[in-house]
């Protein structure tokens, strides 16, 4: 079941995004635009161990340096704050903005500086001396994960944050009744999303008016909550400013300790007080590190490569403090068996501590390692049996007539076509060419392969993995909202209630009630309300704002226009059903003459009290907050749940060479066929996959925060951790499909995340099939240079001996 | 990350000469890269501060250095191990003397841990750095020498 394509007047079309011409003329508002009067400046002193008993904190000589302000250290900010939450019902492990008797892993905070600039507190901290004993350590998460192994939290008892495993259907009735299996173990490798703009905020407390002000470069939903919460203050005397431009986030820019650090200082001080990361900061301690994730599968097929069951094990290593990351292993849960039609499986999460620096959320929240994982499993298959992988793929595929199609976990997908873009893409690269590109390769002394990788982007961001995972959490909506107002001179404002982290909102809240009015977007002003003006709303996450904002706009300006049709009905005195809505104006079905314009409509709203209908509210206020589509139950005692509604699809074919020599991969093609749904803003969608395609670049060949056996981090600044650039980045062929969903208002899937759910699995399907000629397989992202090089030396000088 | 130093140097020198010299804080002290200070805490014991660059970080250091398991003048064990604002840092290091062809030659061999700061960021030419260092220590001793044959 899929809506049928519609027609537009504004969606779709290829109109300019309402934030760039800021942007390119240089005049965005990010945090560190922002100046306020007597501002402060904070610098951190940070562990050079991994684990470490805190002695004492000196900052006397700091503090004898003219211009420094305070030095706070964990002791005093842990008496004075609430711990910052948990999502997991792990009470013990408590985390603070800096290290509260025992640092935990290199980089972690341990005293924050406060000086008239960030210059002298750096030099400032620089004087504070901490004495440390130092203690166990653990940095491998299998490691972290066994009885024996020191906790990271020893009042916690065990690093074991999560150990769930859920069993949807009959898999060992599966397994027993398959005929063949195969098991492999992959590891993805910690990276993350290193946005140019690290994360920064500013905290102002005002006395007389008891009100803190916090501006920051943020994408943290319930933000506001969180700082009130941790303050001990009432929600209604924190006022996030919501309309500070973000250089950059794809997840990561939670910031809450950074948030909690500086609003205590703020309010201790009685000063604006503002901590800007610098790379090192942000990179060692922003707690703001991705996903690292060993897993172990099974897998049951049949002879003719239909997949009957799965068993995934994956063990996350979420660094040294808890958040919101375990919950990383709930999300994928939503579409675990991919777009297959996988009949049951296995599933175990489990989330340890080890003495590494914090997860966050990065870009899919989790889903994109598991992607690699099914997608790695499609390959085996394949391979076993000798099959074309495509093929296997097209075998297991869900097909268009059955959506919605209901996955074991208890997820409904909601539409989809997926062999169809697969062919679509097939007739585009034209396999045939790719195929003999490759052998052509070969046959020049390279080492050459084709990647696939098709792959869902859960999309409309829900919270369901949070009930799902901590049965004490009960929480069953994320809504999102919009109000829109006509003013007495009838232009027209749009009011949304998150920060953006980049994402076109504005674009997007314009296009969508311009398309509902009629009206050009460019004349609908659209701002973000700060938070004691705020709607519930919760953040521009799980790639849910196209759905979740476009829908609120859509409804808001639907009221709005049912509004204006009632007054414009009762003053012409005819029925609502006699009339139409024409860009504005109202006019008789069956007389047009018989009309009232946009501006006679507003003046009647405005002014013309005694010709509105009798209790109508006065002025053209409307509001709307929605709830998620099919969202909304708690999860089924057997662990089932409705995770996110709508589902985009995404299918990669890569082809890529290897200098055998020196392991260097190289990409000679990539093509990306793309279909979320109906398509609001093109140029929006079309930089967001181009941007998450380079995103998986990195995380497949390039990114990694690297760790020696004795707990230090070695990649903190770009020198060492390494980032696409544009010469690793190829030319890259886009092949558009649009599935509309049924579930939303025009039909449009999320697209926040496309490129990054499939870039990395399908370049490492690539490089394993280039490498099949050695008998070698890689296990393992990132695929560094270094790393491939050793495994293809180390496979020649095996074969030169035999 | 663990860092290993090791190597010969040869001086045209009397060993007693060479022994006395490397026991010398005052001669050590200018022959140090980057020290500051060096005093005397006890029998073989002195706190050591350092201003060092690595990489693109610079910062300060202090610490302790002792020597032990003495054989003069032919044997001696150092320990080092300090902290400051580039990081954590610890050594252990045998250097051994011996006369050759009318030559003092001394072999050393040592072990060291770097955490922090400096592992961090200048892990990749960390032991490029090290190299440096060490041969920078030895150019200025060498010139030590000259200076008290002169």
């Amino acid at each position: 079941m899929s809506a049928a394509p519609r027609k537009f007047r504004y969606i779709s079309s290829d109109r300019r995004v309402l934030e760039d011409r800021r942007f390119v003329v240089g005049k965005g508002n990010f945090v560190a635009d922002i100046v306020r009067p007597n501002m402060k400046h904070v610098a951190l002193v940070f562990s050079p161990h991994p684990a470490a008993r805190i002695v004492k904190v000196d900052g006397s000589e700091a503090l004898k340096m003219p211009g420094v302000q305070y030095v706070l250290a964990g002791d005093e900010l842990a008496a004075a704050i609430q711990p910052m939450p948990n999502g997991m019902p792990t009470p013990e492990v408590k985390r603070y903005p800096l290290a509260v008797g025992q640092a935990r892993y290199v980089g972690e905070w341990i005293a924050a500086v406060v000086a008239d600039t960030r210059a002298l507190a750096e030099d400032a901290a620089e004087k504070v001396k901490v004495e440390y004993e130092p203690l166990p350590f653990v940095v491998d998460g299998k490691e972290a994960f066994k009885k024996d192994a020191p906790p990271v939290h020893p009042a916690h008892g065990s690093n074991i944050l999560l150990d769930k495993t859920f069993v949807w259907g009959d898999v060992e009735g599966d397994f027993a009744a398959s005929p063949r299996k195969i098991s492999f173990s992959q590891k993805w490798g910690r990276s993350s999303t290193v946005p140019i703009e690290t994360f920064g905020v500013i905290a102002e407390w005002d006395a007389w008016r008891e009100v803190l002000d916090v501006w920051a470069s943020i994408q943290m939903p319930k933000y506001a909550d969180q700082i009130a919460g941790s303050m001990r203050l009432p929600m209604n005397a924190v006022r996030v400013h919501q309309d500070v431009d973000v250089g950059g986030s794809y997840g990561v820019k939670r910031g809450i300790k950074q948030t909690v650090l500086v609003c205590y200082l703020a309010k201790k001080l009685n000063m604006p007080v503002r901590l800007i990361e610098d790379r090192l900061d942000n990179m060692r301690g922003g707690d703001a590190h991705g996903p690292e994730r060993n897993f172990d599968v099974e897998i049951a097929f049949d002879d003719s490569g239909i997949i009957r069951s799965m068993k995934m094990e994956a063990l996350d290593n979420v660094g040294a403090y808890a958040g919101r990351s375990p919950f990383q292993l709930g999300k994928p849960i939503g579409a675990i068996v991919g777009p297959y039609k996988i009949k049951s499986v296995q599933y175990r999460a489990i989330a340890v501590t080890s003495n590494k620096t914090v997860q966050e959320a990065v870009r899919a929240f989790g889903q994109s390692p598991t992607n690699y994982t099914i997608e790695r499993a499609l390959d085996e298959v394949a391979w076993a049996l000798n099959l074309d992988r495509l093929e296997v793929r097209r075998r297991n595929f869900i097909q268009p007539h059955e959506f919605p199609y209901l996955i074991p976990s208890g997820t409904t997908y909601d539409s989809g076509d997926y062999p169809g873009l697969v062919n679509k893409v097939a007739k585009h690269a034209d396999l045939d060419a790719v195929y003999a590109e490759r052998d052509r390769l070969r046959a020049e002394g390279l080492l050459a392969g084709v990647g696939f990788a098709s792959c869902l982007e859960p999309s409309g961001g829900n919270s369901a993995f949070e009930p799902l995972l901590n049965r004490q959490n009960k929480t069953t909506t994320w809504m999102d909202s919009c109000r829109i107002a006509v003013d007495a001179l009838g232009t027209i404002t749009a009011t949304m209630h998150t920060t953006s982290a980049g994402q076109g909102h504005e674009t997007l809240v314009a296009t969508v009630v311009g398309e509902a009015l009629e009206i050009a977007p460019e004349k609908i002003r659209v701002s973000r309300a700060h938070t004691l003006d705020v709607m519930p709303s919760n953040s521009p996450v799980g790639s849910r704002m196209a759905i979740m904002l476009g829908g609120a706009a859509f409804h808001a300006a639907n009221k709005l226009k049912h509004k204006m049709m009632t007054i414009a009905a009762h003053d012409l005195g005819v029925s609502l059903d006699d009339l139409v809505w024409n860009e504005g104006t109202v006019s008789g079905k069956k007389n047009p003459d018989q009309k009232l314009t946009w501006n006679d409509i507003v003046l009647i709203a405005h002014r013309h009290y005694y010709r509105m209908p009798e209790d109508m509210e006065p002025g053209l206020t409307t509001q709307h907050v929605m709830q998620v589509p099919n969202g909304g139950k708690l999860p089924t005692d057997d662990d089932r749940i409705q995770m996110y509604p709508c589902f985009s699809f995404e299918f990669h074919v890569v082809l890529m060479s290897i200098d055998p020599d020196i392991g260097k991969p190289e990409f000679r093609r990539y093509v990306i066929g793309h279909d979320c749904g109906t398509v609001i803003n093109p140029k929006i969608v079309h930089g967001m996959t181009m941007g998450g395609i380079a995103h998986g670049i990195g995380a497949a060949l390039l990114e990694e925060f690297a760790y020696d056996d004795q707990g230090q981090l070695l990649t903190q600044s770009f020198m060492d951790y390494l980032l696409p650039s544009a010469h690793e980045v190829p030319k890259i062929e886009a092949v558009h499909q649009v599935t509309p969903s049924p579930l939303t208002v025009f039909g449009q899937k999320g697209s926040g995340e496309s490129g990054y759910l499939g870039a990395p699995a399908a370049i490492s399907s690539a490089i394993n099939d280039a490498l099949r000629p050695l008998g070698i397989k890689m296990n393992s992202l990132p695929l560094k240079i270094t790393k491939l090089g050793d495994a293809i030396a180390a496979a020649r000088a095996k074969e030169a001996k035999q | 990350m663990k860092l290993d130093i090791g190597g010969e140097e040869r001086f045209d020198a009397n060993i007693e000469r060479v022994w006395e010299m490397v026991n010398d804080p005052a001669v050590l002290q200018r022959c140090i890269p980057g020290c500051k200070s060096m005093t005397e805490t006890g029998s073989d014991q002195y706190k050591i501060e350092l201003n060092l660059k690595v990489a693109s970080v610079g910062g300060t250091m202090e610490g302790m250095i002792g020597l032990s398991d003495k054989t003069p003048p032919s044997r001696c064990r150092i320990q080092v191990e300090g902290s400051g604002t580039l990081g954590t840092g610890k050594g252990d290091a045998v250097f051994e003397l011996r006369e050759e062809n009318g030559q003092v030659v001394m072999k050393y061999e040592g072990t060291g841990d770097v955490g922090g700061l400096v592992a961090g960021v200048g892990q990749r030419i960390l032991k490029g750095v090290a190299k440096h260092l060490v041969g920078k220590f030895f150019t200025a001793f060498r010139g030590e020498i000259q200076k008290a044959a002169a």
